[in-house]
């Protein structure tokens, strides 16, 4: 697991995002173990108590499930798992939206020229696909 | 919980520490941190006992420290005091005679962990690996709390991340850990609590994690705040 950090927002967040990430990616699945806390602060680099912080975090969001002495799980509710995902991206939109603010755009460009760009981001990722199947 | 209450202490006229009061507890690290003659290293010397203060007191758990307490404490300097013609294992048969407390097999594990050569004479070891061997000596100890001055200072930038590995591992788990270092930005997200001194008076101190949350800063962000005149 690789994680960079910024300094400026809390490292337990960090994690906590970093974990939402990976469902919404669909890395980590409904159900799968996750890492005792000494392996994450291992894995991640962090403090054995922010990595206690981060899962009591997530515990308490309804993200993973403690039962007993077993490892900790994915929750399997799958409304909070299904909340995750759009939570991830309304939070890069209100992120991107205020980054634009300042420039004063009106709301039409400003879809237009995010589908411009998205398709040409597209197009060129699918063209490296094929050029990465040419060469094997 | 080591626990600092308005420690003072001169050399001679010069006032090194007035009146620095700080907690750090067991199972945190915490990190002093300042420009050069701040006072970090006189404050870990006086919690050792090794420099007397003027005024104030020093409690390490409730009480005043005495003997056998030092048992539970092990402080680190910044200098590895070996002498340079032993080998790192005749070292490690030096600490097993002579500390009750030495972890053979943890002084085993961090060996490998450091990718250090028990055949190896102390005196030609690198700068980097002279640091790491010099903080195994420590971490190998059955120790509640340990004081580490300036583990990462003077080691390349492979060993501060090996070094700094250790302070998300078990082998910090349930101890109590002073470190002063300069070297903060690396290591900010692997600290607990800050206290930052300024001519032997510290100017602000903080939960590193409550600083990133309430204002949005971090620890070096601070730094330049405090340290900026």
């Amino acid at each position: 697991m690789e994680l960079l950090y910024n300094n400026r927002d809390p490292v337990y967040l960090q994690v906590v995002r970093h974990f939402k990430e990976r469902i919404a990616t669909g890395k980590l699945l409904s159900g799968d173990t996750i890492p005792s806390r000494r392996e994450l602060a291992g894995q991640l680099g962090i403090n054995p108590n922010t990595a206690q912080k981060a899962y009591k975090e997530m515990e308490e969001q309804g993200l993973i499930v403690t039962e007993g002495n077993s490892p900790s799980r994915i929750t399997s509710d799958t409304v909070i798992l299904g909340r995750i995902r759009e939570e991830l991206l309304t939070e890069a939109v209100d992120t991107f939206l205020a980054s634009v603010n300042n420039i004063e755009v009106p709301a039409e460009q400003l879809l237009s020229l995010i589908r411009t760009r998205l398709e040409k981001k597209q197009a060129s990722q699918s063209d490296q696909d094929l050029g990465e199947k040419g060469v094997t | 919980m080591i626990e600092l209450v308005d420690v003072k202490k001169r050399f001679g006229l010069k006032k090194v520490l007035q009146g620095v009061s700080f907690t750090a507890p067991r199972g945190a690290i915490t990190c002093l941190t300042g420009l050069n003659g701040a006072g970090k290293t006189t404050i870990l010397k006086a919690i050792m006992g090794l420099t007397p203060i003027q005024s104030g007191s020093i409690r390490i758990d409730g009480s005043a420290p005495h003997q056998a307490m030092y048992e539970r404490i092990v402080y680190v300097s910044d200098q590895l005091t070996m002498p340079g013609r032993m080998r790192i294992a005749d070292c490690f048969t030096f600490m097993q005679d002579y500390y009750r407390n030495w972890n053979s097999d943890r002084a085993n594990e961090l060996l490998a962990r450091f990718q250090l050569n028990a055949a190896d004479k102390v005196n030609s070891l690198s700068k980097g690996m002279a640091a790491k061997l010099n903080l195994l000596f420590g971490l190998a100890m059955d120790a509640d709390y340990m004081l580490l001055d300036e583990p990462f200072s003077g080691v390349d930038i492979f060993s501060r991340e090996e070094i700094a590995a250790v302070f998300s591992s078990e082998m910090v788990e349930g101890r109590g850990i002073i470190l002063t270092t300069h070297e903060i930005k690396e290591i900010e997200h692997l600290l607990d609590y800050v206290v930052m001194l300024d001519h032997g008076r510290i100017t602000k101190q903080f939960a590193s994690e409550d600083m990133r949350m309430e204002e949005g800063k971090s620890v070096v962000d601070v730094m330049r705040e405090v340290y900026k005149r």
